[in-house]
This record gives C-alpha cells, sequence and structure tokens, in this order.
C-alpha cells in the first residue's frame, strides 16, 4: 500500500487492488453490518407484497386484466412454428396493428378449419416480415395474408423492426424467460404490461409543462388485448366502454396525424411509396416461385384517421399501384359493402363484436372473389 | 443469462438450493462449476468452447512455469499464454476493426481492396474472463502466486459464475483459496446478500435502463443538433446511467457471490467524488485499472525510469485501456484522453507540489474531475466522431443550428437522478455502504429495501443486457 493510500483511507474503509499495486492479491475481505437482517428482511417483504398488492388494484380497478404479453419472444414462438414444420399448407397473416386487432384467429379457424399463425406487428410495416418469408424456405404452398394500413406500409415506418434481429439471435436464456413469464407472471399480474412501467407511467403525467420548440408526439397507450398465446388479439374494451379513454386515443391519434416539421416532402413521400412498392414487388414474386397465395387486405380506418390516409396516402397512388406491380390480389374496404359500416372507437381499430363480423365477411370475400392457386386455399 | 431476468432467478435459485445441500465440498464445487457453464451456455452454447480453451491453455502453461529452469522457457510459456488468450481476444473483439482499417490504409493509398464483411460475433465477457485468466498466468510468471493445487478449482476460478462475464476482473489468489475450504453463506451473509442484490438491481433497472438510457439515446442516437442543455443532459444521462449499470452489476455479483458464501472485491468506490484523475481511477472500475496497473503499466516500466518513460507508459496503459473496451477509434479516444488527463495531473502535482488545497478547493477540483470525465464519456457513447463533435460543441454552446430534443420530463429526471448522484458520492466518499447500513434505522432499512424491490419490479426492465457485456 501506498503512503498516499495509507494516509487517504480513514478507519472502516476497505482496501482495494487499487491500494496495492504489484502484489498478488488478497483473498477479499466483506464486513456484514451487524443488523437483524432476517427481521429487516421481512419487514421489506411484507411492505413489498401491501405496494405490489396496491399496485395490482389500482390498474385492476382501471379496467386491465391479466393477459399474455405480446413481447419480441411471443413473437418468436409463432415465427418459429413456419421453420418447426408447419410453414407449409399454411394460412399466415403479416401486417400491422389493424391486421392484428381487427382479424380473429378463432372465427377463422371455424370457418377455414384452420388456425392462422399470426404475424402482425402493431406500429409496424409487414414489409421486413414479407421480405423474411419470401427468403425463408421452409415457407412454401400456403396463403400469405398482408394487411396494408397505408401510413405505415407505403412509409415502411417499423417500430417493432427489431423483433426480427430478436428471433435469429433468440439465446436459450431468453426462450427459458419467455417461458417462465408466460406460466407465473402474466397469468396473475394485470400491471405487467409495458404501457403501466413506472417511467412510462410517470413521463405522461400531465403537470409536466411542454418544452417550447419541442415536437414530440405522445406515445400510443394501450389499444389491445391478448386474448391467447398465439397472438389471438382484439381491440382493449375499455376503448368501447370508457368515452374519457376514447377521446383520449383519439386525441392521440390527432396528434400523430398532424403535420410535423421533419415529414417528408412529397416528392420524398412518393419515393418511399414507390421504393415499398418495388420491395412488394420482389418478395411477392419470390414467394409465388413457392406457390404462397399473396393476398393484401386493406382493413377499415374511419373519421379523421381515414381522411389523413387518403390525404397523404391517395389509392390511386398506393394500393392501386401496389395490385398492379405485384399483381397480387387484394381486398379493400372500400370495395365491399359487407366489410363497412363497423365501429371504429378510435378510428383506426375495429370494436371487438365488429371484428368478429370483419373477420367472417374478408373469408367469405377472399373463398368467393379471389381465384386460388395454393394448395392451402382449396 | 443476465441477471436482470426471471432465467436467473430460477436458476440461481436452483444453485443456491444445491449448495445449501449437506453433499460433500467436491460435488458442490462441482455444482458450481456445472451451474457457471450453463449460465455462460444460456447466451449461445457454442462459446463455452473458448472458455475451456482458454481454461486449459492457462492451467498448462502455470504447470509447464513452474517445472520450467531455464528463464527462457518460463517466458515461453508465458507467451503461449498471452498469445493465445490475447489471440482469441483479437480475433473475436478486433478482427472485424482491424479488416476495417487495413481497408481504409489500403484505399487512403490509392489501393482499393473491398475485403468480404468477416461477420464475427462477439463471445459476451471474452474481454473479462481473458484477463482473469492472463492474471493466474502472469502472476505464476512473476512469482507472486503458486498455481492452483487442484484443476477444479482453477477452473472454478475462471468459470465462476458471478464474475465470469462482466468482473469485477478477479486474480487467483482472491478466489482460488476461497475454494479450497468448504464454504456456505450463513444467515447474515444470506440476506445481506439478497439486500445487495436489491441494490444492484435497482440501479441498473430502475435508474440506468428505466430512468437515465432514454434521455442518453435521444441524444446521442439522434440526428438532430443539440444545444447546450440538451448536450450536457444527454451526457449527464449517459454519466449516471453507465455508472448505475456498472457498478449495479457488480454490487449484484458481490451480492451473489456472498449468498453462496464468497467474497469478491470492491468494483466502484464513489468515483463521482474524486478528485483528481488518479484519484477517479481508485475509484473506478477497480478491477480492470488496478489490473491494467499491476500487468501494464508496471511492466512497461511505470514510474522507475523517468519523466519520460511514465508519461510514455501511462498514455500507452489508457490508450489500451480505451481499446480494451470496444472495437472502436473513439474508445481509444476516450482512453487517450483520460491518458492526457493522468500525465497532466501529474505534472501539476510535481510543479505544485507545496500546494495544500483547502475545503473549497478540494471541492472545485471535485467538480471540475467530474465535468471533465463527463467530457470522455462523449466518446465513450457516441458510435462516431462526428457525432462526438456535435454533441461537445453542444455542450460548448457552439451548435447554432441546435433544436430541443429532451422534453421538460427527461430534463428533470436526468437532474434529480444525477444530483441525487453526486451528492450520494460525496457523502459517502470516505465511507463504505456497509459502515452506513450499521447505523441507519431498521426501518428505513426496511422501507428503503421495499421501496426498492417494489420499484424495480413496477419498471418492468425487459431483460437489457448491460453495457460492459459488450466489452
Amino acid at each position: 500500500m501506498s503512503a498516499e493510500a495509507r494516509i487517504a483511507l480513514r478507519p472502516g474503509l476497505r482496501l482495494t487492488a487499487a491500494d496495492r499495486p504489484g502484489v498478488a492479491q488478497p483473498v477479499p475481505e466483506r464486513d456484514i453490518p451487524d443488523r437483524k437482517w432476517g427481521a429487516i428482511m421481512l419487514a421489506a417483504l411484507v411492505m413489498l407484497l401491501l405496494m405490489l398488492g396496491a399496485w395490482e388494484w389500482h390498474w385492476r380497478s382501471y379496467g386491465v386484466a391479466p393477459e399474455t404479453a405480446d413481447s419480441d419472444a411471443l413473437w418468436a414462438t409463432q415465427r418459429r412454428r413456419i421453420d418447426n414444420g408447419e410453414g407449409t399448407n399454411a394460412t399466415v397473416l403479416i401486417g400491422s396493428s389493424r391486421m392484428l386487432f381487427d382479424l380473429q384467429l378463432p372465427v377463422w379457424q371455424k370457418l377455414s378449419g384452420q388456425r392462422p399463425i399470426q404475424l402482425a406487428l402493431e406500429g409496424t410495416s409487414p414489409m421486413f416480415a414479407l421480405e423474411d418469408l419470401a427468403d425463408d424456405p421452409n415457407f412454401r404452398n400456403s396463403r400469405l395474408l398482408v394487411g396494408v394500413a397505408p401510413e405505415l406500409f407505403f412509409s415502411g415506418f417499423a417500430a417493432r423492426r427489431g423483433v426480427l434481429k430478436y428471433f435469429r439471435k433468440q439465446s436459450p436464456s431468453q426462450r427459458v424467460g419467455q417461458w417462465l413469464s408466460m406460466h407465473f407472471v402474466e397469468p396473475y399480474l394485470a400491471f405487467d404490461d409495458s404501457d403501466f412501467a413506472l417511467p412510462t407511467v410517470l413521463a405522461r403525467q400531465d403537470w409536466w409543462p411542454a418544452r417550447p420548440g419541442l415536437h414530440q408526439r405522445a406515445p400510443v397507450r394501450k389499444l389491445k388485448v391478448v386474448a391467447e398465446e398465439d397472438r389471438a388479439s382484439h381491440i382493449w374494451d375499455k376503448l368501447e366502454k370508457d368515452p374519457q379513454y376514447r377521446a383520449l386515443a383519439q386525441g392521440i391519434w390527432a396528434q400523430h396525424l398532424a403535420p410535423q416539421p421533419d415529414d417528408p416532402t412529397p416528392a420524398q413521400l412518393r419515393k418511399i411509396v414507390d421504393e415499398q412498392i418495388t420491395r412488394a414487388a420482389a418478395a411477392v414474386a419470390k414467394l409465388r416461385k413457392r406457390n404462397v397465395e399473396v393476398i393484401f387486405v386493406r382493413p377499415p380506418s374511419a373519421e379523421k384517421y381515414l381522411a389523413f390516409e387518403d390525404k397523404v396516402f391517395p389509392r390511386a397512388r398506393t394500393w392501386d399501384v401496389l395490385l398492379a406491380k405485384t399483381g397480387a390480389p387484394g381486398v379493400h374496404f372500400q370495395d365491399h359493402p359487407e366489410l363497412q359500416g363497423f365501429w371504429l372507437p378510435e378510428w383506426s381499430h375495429l370494436a371487438a363484436r365488429d371484428a368478429v363480423r370483419f373477420t367472417q365477411a374478408l373469408y367469405a370475400i377472399i373463398e368467393r372473389d379471389i381465384e386460388h392457386h395454393a394448395p392451402a386455399a382449396k | 443469462m443476465v441477471f436482470n431476468s426471471l432465467t436467473f432467478i430460477a436458476f440461481f435459485a436452483i444453485v443456491l438450493a444445491i449448495h445449501s445441500l449437506p453433499l460433500a465440498w467436491t460435488i458442490r464445487k462441482v455444482n458450481l462449476l456445472v451451474a457457471s457453464y450453463l449460465f455462460y451456455s444460456a447466451w449461445n452454447p457454442p462459446f463455452v468452447i473458448l472458455l475451456w480453451i482458454s481454461t486449459v491453455v492457462d492451467w498448462y502453461a502455470a504447470q509447464g512455469l513452474v517445472k520450467a529452469q531455464r528463464p527462457a522457457a518460463r517466458r515461453a510459456w508465458m507467451l503461449l499464454s498471452v498469445v493465445a488468450n490475447l489471440g482469441m481476444l483479437g480475433y473475436f473483439k478486433y478482427g472485424g476493426f482491424l479488416l476495417a482499417n487495413f481497408t481504409a490504409l489500403l484505399a487512403s493509398a490509392g489501393v482499393s481492396y473491398h475485403a468480404p464483411a468477416p461477420d464475427i460475433v462477439l463471445p459476451v465477457g471474452i474481454s473479462f474472463y481473458t484477463f482473469a485468466t492472463m492474471s493466474y498466468t502472469l502472476d505464476v510468471y512473476l512469482r507472486r502466486a503458486l498455481p492452483a493445487r487442484n484443476f477444479l478449482d482453477y477452473a472454478l476460478f475462471v468459470t465462476f459464475f458471478p464474475h465470469l462475464v462482466a468482473g469485477p476482473i478477479m486474480r487467483p489468489t482472491e478466489l482460488v483459496p476461497q475454494f479450497e475450504q468448504p464454504r456456505r453463506a450463513n444467515r447474515q451473509q444470506l440476506f445481506f446478500g439478497l439486500a445487495l442484490m436489491t441494490i444492484g438491481m435497482f440501479n441498473k433497472v430502475v435508474l440506468a435502463d428505466g430512468f437515465l438510457a432514454r434521455a442518453a439515446e435521444a441524444v446521442y442516437d439522434s440526428d438532430k443538433i443539440p444545444g447546450a442543455l440538451d448536450a450536457w443532459m444527454g451526457t449527464l444521462a449517459f454519466s449516471g446511467q453507465i455508472f448505475c449499470d456498472f457498478a449495479g452489476y457488480s454490487t449484484i455479483a458481490i451480492g451473489v457471490a456472498m449468498c453462496l458464501g464468497f467474497a469478491m472485491p470492491d468494483n466502484f468506490r464513489f468515483p463521482y467524488a474524486a478528485v483528481g484523475f488518479s484519484d477517479f481511477w481508485r475509484r473506478w472500475h477497480i478491477t480492470l485499472s488496478s489490473w491494467l496497473r499491476d500487468y501494464l503499466y508496471i511492466p512497461l516500466g511505470g514510474n522507475r525510469h523517468g519523466p519520460r518513460r511514465t508519461y510514455a507508459a501511462l498514455m500507452a496503459t489508457m490508450l489500451l485501456g480505451g481499446l480494451w473496451h470496444g472495437a472502436n477509434w473513439t474508445f481509444v479516444a476516450w482512453g487517450g484522453l483520460h491518458g492526457i488527463y493522468l500525465s497532466t495531473e501529474r505534472w501539476l502535482r510535481k510543479r505544485f507540489a507545496g500546494f495544500r488545497p483547502n475545503v473549497w478547493s478540494v471541492l472545485a477540483f471535485g467538480l471540475i474531475t467530474y465535468a471533465l470525465v463527463n467530457v470522455t464519456w462523449v466518446f465513450f457513447r457516441a458510435k462516431t466522431f462526428a457525432r462526438a463533435w456535435t454533441v461537445l460543441r453542444g455542450m460548448a454552446g457552439g451548435n447554432a443550428k441546435a433544436v430541443p430534443l429532451l422534453n421538460t420530463e427527461s430534463l428533470v429526471v436526468v437532474a434529480v437522478i444525477t444530483s441525487g448522484l453526486v451528492v450520494t458520492h460525496w457523502l459517502m466518499r470516505n465511507r463504505t455502504l456497509e459502515s452506513v447500513l450499521a447505523r441507519a434505522p431498521a426501518a428505513v432499512l426496511s422501507c428503503t429495501w421495499a421501496v426498492m424491490a417494489f420499484a424495480i419490479i413496477a419498471t418492468q426492465g425487459n431483460g437489457n443486457a448491460f453495457i460492459y457485456f459488450q466489452f
């Protein structure tokens, strides 16, 4: 130990390797404060349980119930089904939240006898999933329904793009963690949802004043409920029952749809749209070679959301071009009266009851109007 | 597996239960060894082979060192260990970096060379266990220690899961003797170990990931230009994040080892209350800085061969220390800045040897040290020099087209946590956590423990990897 170190150290301080240059370091000594740690821990445990009970009660009172977390790991369990032998003669769904909330897996299964694999992701263009499946030889002789939410599909925006990297690099530890979470945490705790995480809750409180000059959109709040472990989902009934929460969700969409300083110019946007369509056409061509029938589906939207989509992503320059360039069939809700007249509480997703009707009508249209090629469709 | 995961909780409960059974000490050590390999392979099973290679090479190198009579033979055994370890580290960690620099060098000479992408995956924790195993051979070579008496104790020293992937970097003399006698934690050790694990987890899950990471990302991962406020707050956020992340990991590791009946050394000693940079490095990542001092700085001459050689050794040590953190020139710049700081401090101490600072001077020097350490964090966090310069220019108030990046909530959260962190470090500067806990009222300890545990659960960390895993 250097003289300097000896002077700097006060009684009670431990020596560290920093105090012993150029020598073999001895076995460390760690002192345990002389306290009744058992009693202290027991008291802490009781308080912890009380706090957790109060926190759980608070969120249950808010209308939340325990559900399967729609984590990257859950998506990976569904994606893995394709690699594990279910990628042939399958029906696979990709798209954004509308495909996830609106297309009801149990209804589709009842009608077709086959449960689709749900790979749609909220806030995310399905382009990465389309290209991933196009490159996967395990996926063949199947049907692929691609949900098109114009704002996402034609802009390429993908909030959860990282899910594919996660799927490819998922460690054994993460897989075990997913299993433990699904069996021991998610079925019991309502607050186990990223929308109710402590930092998220703190950040969205009203008391924070807006910072001048900062253009920031409020994060989207909880909108869906995952009903089953294969990601069968529907809109959260709070949006149907609670006018205040519904107004909040609409307000957040209105904020997202308002022009922002960093929005692309019309020319830049046209280029982005063309690029997405070109990528989709290339992926569809690859899938067609493996006898995968690709069907594009444009689920309903309403009011301000629909007005925004019609203005920024007009059908003639997006949807129609997509079908023409890919040569794939499509079902657009505006072309079918039976896909209209639904209630979309926050303008973007169908009420749960209407999602059932929508699925029935969509299935009927696909079976009736689309010429099928893949064996799965027969 | 990461400490902050359900998998680890289940794993640790099983390991602890088996370790507590009335089994022979050898069987319990085998349990720890197998558990440690499982712990490591839970990331990527094939990389366990690298761990085995490192273990076996150094075991035989140390045996060879003991048997060798001639200095040349001893040197050859030592070099075998160094080359094997650094070779592995070099390939996996620096292979892509070296190739990219080689290509760039050729391009600057007008030679167009396009090498295929090496696509090398970095085995988690390789930098840590490589240094641990090297210290084993080097200590035997330097005659500071004898080799382990049996292979099981030695293999467990290399692999012991609490320190395996992110330290504290253990020396053989610190851990191997602990495996020679049966060890099991008593109740006090078990409960206090759990308390330490809670403190570490709170630092990592709540402070680092939950509250500070977002502000750092908003400034450093954006392509927008920050003003002085955003650049400083983003940097302070990262400064707090990396401390809470890494010190949190070390505290959990110490707690885990304590629950099993083992002692691990301190890795941090309230570094943001450092006065001067030599003081900082006696408080920050102590096991790495002392490793670099003992196995690099001192062998390079240390302070024994005049001022020039001392400054050269200091700079070389810090530049290589920077490179140890990551295969990027920004890390080298980070290390270089610390080298310059340390050299300047050394010169100033000699130049003003008679200067005795009063309390206010100490405080001022402490704040200057903290500010300058934050400047180095810019290079550590920025992915490119371009971004580093943009943030630094912002910190100096020189960005003309700056736009606000952080909202009020982020600014307040960063300010509160940073202030709390710095004040705590100053209050704890000459204390240990244990000495404070020994005097605190029991009710306060229980309440604090409960609140920390609640915050950890309510924050719902998603098992983010610790920052230092990438090193």
